[in-house]
């Protein structure tokens, strides 16, 4: 089969992009937006195309010849919601007839209620825009496909790691500097899913049954916690000994000015306009808002340097109190989905990734 | 006062729109050289440049370009047309300042030296990290009057993920581009190697393009006693840093900081980091500066037919080097691949 790979330079693009190419069962056809994405793909010897997944003709050129397509393509909310839209009428016109579309557990929130599985319902009252944006995107994807009549599929992985992954790079830099925390034991569930084991189950989608379209959670074999994790990685990265912070509890978080208003220009009127504005405007209310960000704070002269504090997102929060462990079994049963490779080689060769790209291999 | 150098401008994509058009407009402006064409058989990138010199030839080709001789030609165009583009340059009597890297392979390289000197004209090659302040303080401290000491190691990481602004995929394809990485972003760092140390004795070569171009290269390198290593990536950020171990201190650089080095003299219980000054106090050259002092020194040396500094010869051997490392190429080790995935990566990776 011929398998376009929109989003090909992203770290799931391009682990597929690898493990599809080098493992020769299918062709595979990477997809980027700009010729800059192509560093990656361009180690191989393959057809890659350049194709907006935000452009309907330009994405149908792009999957030309292609017999099904696997979209990765991240962006901000406003991209990943208008996005399915573009794929499925791109798919259609291509004459491409199946479409994966990799989503997100996060469609159930970061702490999803004990007992979900991919019947739970889905809404849109997420605290975080991220998380509604991918519901109104599932959604419009399943519309689309039914709309163009492709068979689709949408996987929701969690916790999605391995090499390029900012859970491995980020989490390494957090550990090096101190800054890495838990909370309490760190027993909360962390719905890990190594990206080999997601690229396992766009290959099962690639060749399972028509009917068996529709939403699937997969994630590793093992019940990781976010303690299991974090030691694990920090052991793996030759960081055993790094303090990690316990957090008994998680701040509340409220909104930052600086995100009320990324809020306000994201909405659908402010794009609207944003062309017809003059870009010194623009540039002034860039800057205006950047300084809103980042007040200026007198420092005094006489106090010890800082300790370094734990770096708490409002995700990860919440990704920290999650109690389920999302089950795969529906795609095990309908899409013969097993996880290939388990959490300590999936941490290890993280932890080798991490080696190659600082130098130190 | 002499008259402004007449400019052709070969090529209008991103490296003439960000760094030449700039430092052009600050030689116009002081009166040492003036635009008289710009070629590049694209229209839109054309018609960008030409809004900032009007005054300037607007050109689809080589040919229809009407300056004299004695002009000097910037060949900024993609690198499989430098030779074609400098060899047709020197023959209408131009000097030519080439961007890196100079040529598609060295045999091409040598057929452009042969050409300028049979045409008596000037080839520069725009190695233009070669004008950094700091790059001159490592070149001084490599050298035998160097105040720390003889070097004893060193490591150099330099890239990180693609984002040059080009404007079509040309870096990426084979047929367009002999080399990944390497080509890129290694002809500068080997480049600035050989000037501080010369010619290696030995060194190993390892990359990861699998049938297609490399996204990361190591290169081991050793010249006699001193041993360092080399990491280039346009996959993921490095530590874009140059550290040289002396026997009396270690000095650090930080990719395209034109003026600033940190220095740890041995024993010393804290590092130095500062900005350059000349003798004289002055503010050192910052990058923008350098770019341009570059383009004066050539436009000088076509002037007063003096030497430059990196000429065609000069430009040469880092594109010998890189060429024979890629004669010596293994694959690079990518230990998140599966047993199987490793062996179809060693066979794509086999010479075609």
């Amino acid at each position: 089969m011929n398998i376009a790979v929109i989003g090909a330079n992203g770290f799931i693009g391009t682990r597929l992009v690898e493990m599809l190419h080098l493992g020769g069962s299918h062709h595979v056809v990477p997809v980027v937006r700009r010729a800059s994405g192509l560093a990656l793909a361009a180690r191989f010897a393959v057809d890659w195309r350049i194709g907006d997944a935000l452009d309907v003709a330009s994405l149908t050129a792009a999957l030309a010849g292609c017999d099904a397509v696997v979209h990765t393509a991240l962006g901000d909310t406003r991209q990943i919601e208008a996005m399915p839209d573009m794929l499925c009428a791109a798919a259609a016109a291509a004459g491409v007839r199946r479409v994966i579309y990799v989503s997100s557990a996060s469609v159930h929130g970061q702490a999803p209620d004990p007992g979900t599985d991919e019947d739970s319902p889905l809404h849109c009252r997420h605290a975080m825009d991220y998380n509604n944006a991918k519901v109104r995107a599932e959604r419009a994807f399943f519309r689309g496909c039914r709309h163009h009549g492709l068979a689709g599929f949408a996987l929701r992985p969690g916790v999605v790691f391995g090499p390029r992954s900012r859970w491995i790079a980020d989490l390494a830099a957090d550990l090096r500097n101190e800054r890495a925390w838990l909370l309490g034991d760190g027993d909360g569930i962390c719905n890990t899913l190594y990206v080999d084991n997601l690229v396992e189950a766009v290959i099962q989608g690639l060749t399972a049954p028509a009917e068996a379209a529709g939403p699937y959670l997969v994630g590793d074999a093992e019940r990781i916690t976010w303690a299991d994790f974090y030691r694990g990685a920090a052991d793996a990265f030759g960081l055993g000994h790094v303090v990690i912070h316990r957090l008994e509890a998680v701040p509340a978080f409220r909104r930052s000015a600086q995100e009320q208003i990324s809020r306000v220009v994201a909405g659908r009127a402010v794009q609207t306009l944003l062309p017809v504005l003059p870009t010194r405007l623009k540039t002034v209310a860039k800057r205006l808002t950047v300084s809103l960000a980042a007040p200026v704070v007198a420092m005094d002269a006489w106090q010890l340097p800082e300790r370094p504090r734990p770096r708490i997102t409002q995700e990860l929060a919440l990704l920290q109190q999650c109690r389920w462990q999302l089950p795969s079994e529906r795609a095990a049963l309908h899409l013969g989905y097993r996880p290939v490779i388990n959490f300590a080689t999936a941490l290890h060769r993280s932890a080798a990734w991490l080696a190659f790209a600082e130098g130190t291999s | 006062m002499s008259p402004p150098l007449p400019i052709v401008l070969v090529g209008c994509g991103a490296v003439s729109q960000l760094f030449y058009a700039p430092a052009l407009r600050a030689l116009e402006a002081a009166g040492i050289v003036r635009v008289a064409a710009l070629v590049d058989p694209a229209e839109p990138a054309r018609r960008v440049l030409h809004a900032a010199f009007p005054h300037g030839q607007s050109a689809a080709a080589l040919p229809e370009v009407t300056a004299l001789r004695d002009s000097l030609a910037i060949v900024a165009s993609p690198p499989r047309w430098h030779a074609e583009h400098t060899l047709a340059a020197l023959a209408r009597g131009w000097h030519v300042l080439c961007e890196k890297p100079m040529a598609a392979s060295p045999a091409e390289g040598e057929r452009m030296i042969a050409a300028a000197v049979a045409a008596d004209r000037v080839l520069a090659i725009g190695h233009y990290k070669r004008f950094f302040p700091s790059s001159q303080s490592l070149k001084f401290l490599c050298g035998p009057e160097g105040t720390l000491g003889p070097l004893q190691t060193f490591t150099i990481a330099e890239g990180g993920p693609f984002n040059w602004p080009a404007a079509s995929p040309t870096f990426f394809r084979r047929a367009e581009t002999p080399g990944g990485v390497l080509l890129d972003i290694g002809v500068h760092v080997l480049d600035l190697l050989l000037w501080w140390l010369g010619a290696p004795t030995d060194f190993s070569y390892a990359d990861d393009a699998m049938g297609g171009l490399e996204a990361n290269a190591r290169i081991a390198l050793r010249f006699g006693a001193v041993t360092g290593r080399v990491q280039l990536s346009r996959d993921w950020a490095t530590a874009q840093r140059y550290e040289f171990n002396f026997a009396g201190g270690r000095v650090g650089w930080t990719v395209n900081d034109a003026n600033g080095l940190t220095v740890c003299f041995a024993g010393a219980p804290h590092a130095l980091q500062g900005t350059l000054r000349r003798r004289d106090g002055t503010a050192a050259a910052t990058n923008p500066q350098s770019f341009i002092d570059q383009i004066r020194h050539i436009a000088g040396a076509v002037r007063d037919r003096t030497s430059v500094l990196v000429d065609g010869r000069e430009g040469l051997r880092a594109l010998q080097l890189i060429e024979a490392c890629y004669a010596r190429r293994q694959l690079l080790p990518q230990p998140w691949l599966s047993p199987l995935e490793t062996t179809a990566a060693q066979f794509r990776a086999l010479p075609s």
